[in-house]
């Protein structure tokens, strides 16, 4: 009796989890839903960026609420890494493995990214849009990984570029830190300004450790800039420019578009920002584009307005996955890694609310184009009824993409 | 230029003068480095921003609030973490506050989360006096005399008070200054008090610079340390002098050498140091007196 309830249930079992795998052929995907994985740092050092994790979070609800993608409902996997590579490669196994997550939205950094990028290529893991503009995505092409952030020599090459014809200063210099994100900088504004026969006046690094920047100023200073070129952490972007305002060194600003974020800047240079030129990867906040009107409605309506505001790291975890979820939508009903490759190589010119995004076999660069901007200032009145100037961005160009 | 190197690594030796200081008190008393002291100053300041900005209250009253947080933080730990340790040698002690430090660390996070905060301060870093070509700030004048009077008031109260008095006793033999009639767990609980009280002030002096986020006193706290090694770690002149001269070594290093490694000549100073005069440049040798 008892044996024969068990050859039962064995038997049930094993058809119930071949009707699985019949119905489930691909990781992640079932017929109502799909199962996609983000990391980003919710606590530590880097905290400021998670937000665009949770941005992405707020992106999926709206789609789900709209009815999800070709009748799939996006599930979806936000993991704290707290920006240590050793974290993310956790992640990213407990989510292939324990979840098992069809591919990965954006995620924020690129010595996390850099930590998991081996599997994604071994396992051939969908993985589009990194929160960095890192050359190391796509350069070389890999198969299941697509980039969308404007890498940083192209961004800087367009900065330098602005700054040569448009603002007409030729003596520029460069301030970085230490490391892949600003010598990825350093490289696109040496070449694009040796290629009209000058070169920077003074290039110096930073370390992420250094609080006390006097020294690097001086030297600015003393090789007479008129323009400094910044790619570094907001903290030293504040510190670089109250330095700069007390020993009297007043150039050109132009920043990197990861302190693109102008209210933030603002409040934390106090007031120093206004004036600076930055690179912009995505629409601005007060856009009245009609994807942004949309978007802001479902931050009104989905987001945590205690952790979040509607800047732009926000919604930068919309931009970035726009190109991924149309992807998936022209993979059609069947989807399985090699459809959704193919039909991400279609997109041509597609246009969300960031640059217009173009893969190819071959090409996976996806974005090459930046707006400029600016900061300035608006009166605003606080809740306790005080009189206050916040940083606001101007758009100061059309979107300018590399030669 | 050089001229101004040296007015810039002052302003900035005096705050690794200040975190250099608040280390030496603790070491004097216990010989314990104390590597929470840099995360219980930022709270410290995180406290008084949160009473300036969401309580609305004046400079002094915050100020003065933050800086009592302060010592009644640096007290309870000391009574609930250090005092509790059983059979404790120095190490272990050392140990507790590397815990204490990332309990801490976690704790501003998870309170005020990580993103950078504007620090406000009744002292501008932007109103410069010019002599000749040097610039300096109030700001920068403002922490040098609290530096420089808070060192003096150190000195004193050592020398010329009881409880000075009982804290130096404590230090050269524990055993004997309970034999006297010292209370010696109270004497500690009070080093622990008033060095995070001077780590506080510190900190209020270098968030205005720097944005206030959780790794404000990352840096300040390992340079302190270096200071306070330079200096001599159980003499307080020491301390407030190596941290000046870290600061100008530091910034005629990135002028004038190399500014790619001028954050990490405070190390290589230190290795110098101990290779050459252990006791650190200021302070006599170090002789345990049984």
């Amino acid at each position: 009796m008892r044996k024969g309830l068990i050859l039962a249930l064995s038997l049930a079992l094993t058809l119930a989890l071949a009707g699985v795998g019949v119905a489930a052929p691909v990781r992640g995907v079932s017929d109502t839903t799909i199962k996609i994985g983000q990391w980003g740092p919710q606590t530590g050092p880097a905290a400021l960026w998670g937000s665009v994790a949770r941005g992405t979070g707020c992106y999926f609800e709206l789609l789900n609420a709209e009815g999800g993608v070709n009748g799939r409902k996006i599930e979806y996997f936000l993991r704290d890494d707290g920006y240590q590579p050793n974290r993310t490669k956790a992640v990213v196994k407990e989510l292939l493995e324990n979840v098992g997550v069809f591919g990965f939205a954006s995620g924020v950094g690129t010595s996390p990214g850099m930590a998991v990028m081996p599997d994604m290529i071994a396992n051939e893991v969908p993985w589009v849009g990194t929160a960095t503009g890192s050359t190391h995505w796509a350069f070389p092409p890999k198969k299941t990984i697509f980039a969308v952030y404007p890498n940083y020599p192209d961004e800087a090459a367009i900065l330098t570029n602005y700054i040569l014809f448009t603002l007409k200063k030729e003596k520029i210099a460069f301030i970085y830190q230490n490391d892949d994100y600003g010598k990825g900088g350093l490289d696109g504004a040496q070449a694009e300004i040796k290629a009209h026969g000058k070169s920077l006046v003074a290039e110096i690094p930073v370390e992420v450790t250094d609080t006390d920047l006097a020294s690097h100023v001086m030297k600015l200073k003393q090789a007479g800039a008129e323009a400094v070129i910044m790619w570094v952490l907001p903290k030293h972007a504040a510190i670089l420019l109250g330095t700069s305002a007390k020993l009297g060194f007043k150039p050109q600003w132009v920043a990197c578009s990861t302190l693109s974020d102008a209210p933030l800047m603002h409040k934390i240079t106090k007031g120093l920002w206004n004036g600076v030129i930055f690179g912009n990867f995505a629409e601005l906040p007060d856009s009245t584009s009609p994807l942004m009107v949309k978007y802001k409605a479902a931050f009104d309506k989905f987001a945590d307005k205690k952790s979040d505001h509607w800047g732009v790291f926000f919604y930068a975890g919309f931009g970035f996955v726009e190109p991924m979820v149309e992807g998936i939508k022209r993979a059609g009903k069947d989807l399985t890694v090699d459809s959704f490759v193919k039909a991400m190589e279609t997109l041509k010119d597609f246009k969300g609310i960031m640059g217009r995004v173009t893969y190819a076999p071959g090409e996976r660069q996806g974005m090459r184009e930046v707006f400029i901007g600016r900061c300035g200032e608006a009166e605003v009145t606080t809740p306790d009824g005080k009189q206050e100037k916040m940083g606001q961005a101007v758009r100061l160009s059309d979107w300018i993409a590399v030669k | 230029m050089f001229f101004q190197l040296i007015v810039s690594g002052i302003a900035i030796g005096a705050t690794y003068a200040l975190m250099a200081l608040a280390m030496v008190i603790i070491y004097k008393t216990s010989e314990v480095l104390n590597f929470a002291q840099g995360d219980m100053a930022m709270l410290s300041a995180f406290v008084a921003f949160t009473l300036l900005t969401e309580n609305n209250l004046g400079f002094p009253a915050a100020f003065a609030g933050a800086l009592a947080f302060a010592f009644a933080l640096g007290a309870f730990l000391e009574f609930a973490f250090l005092r509790r340790a059983k059979e404790p040698n120095v190490l272990g002690l050392i140990i507790i506050t590397l815990g204490l430090e990332m309990i801490l660390y976690g704790l501003a996070s998870w309170k005020w989360g990580s993103d950078q905060k504007d620090f406000p301060f009744p002292v501008s870093d932007f109103d410069t006096h010019e002599l000749g070509t040097v610039v300096v700030s109030d700001l920068n004048l403002v922490t040098l005399a609290v530096a420089l009077s808070l060192m003096l008031l150190l000195f004193v109260f050592f020398r010329y008070t009881k409880a000075g008095v009982a804290m130096k006793a404590t230090q050269q033999n524990e055993v004997a200054a309970r034999l006297m009639g010292i209370r010696v767990n109270r004497i500690l609980m009070l080093t622990w008090g008033i060095s995070s009280v001077v780590g506080a002030a510190a900190a209020f002096m270098i968030a205005p610079v720097d944005t206030l986020d959780p790794n404000l006193m990352w840096t300040p706290q390992l340079k302190g340390f270096s200071a306070a090694v330079l200096g001599g770690m159980t003499s307080l002149v020491g301390a407030v002098g190596g941290g000046f001269l870290l600061g100008i070594i530091e910034n005629l290093f990135g002028g004038y050498v190399s500014v790619e490694f001028k954050s990490v000549v405070a190390f290589a100073v230190i290795v110098v140091v101990l290779c050459l005069r252990p006791s650190g440049l200021f302070a006599r040798h170090y002789v345990r007196k049984v």
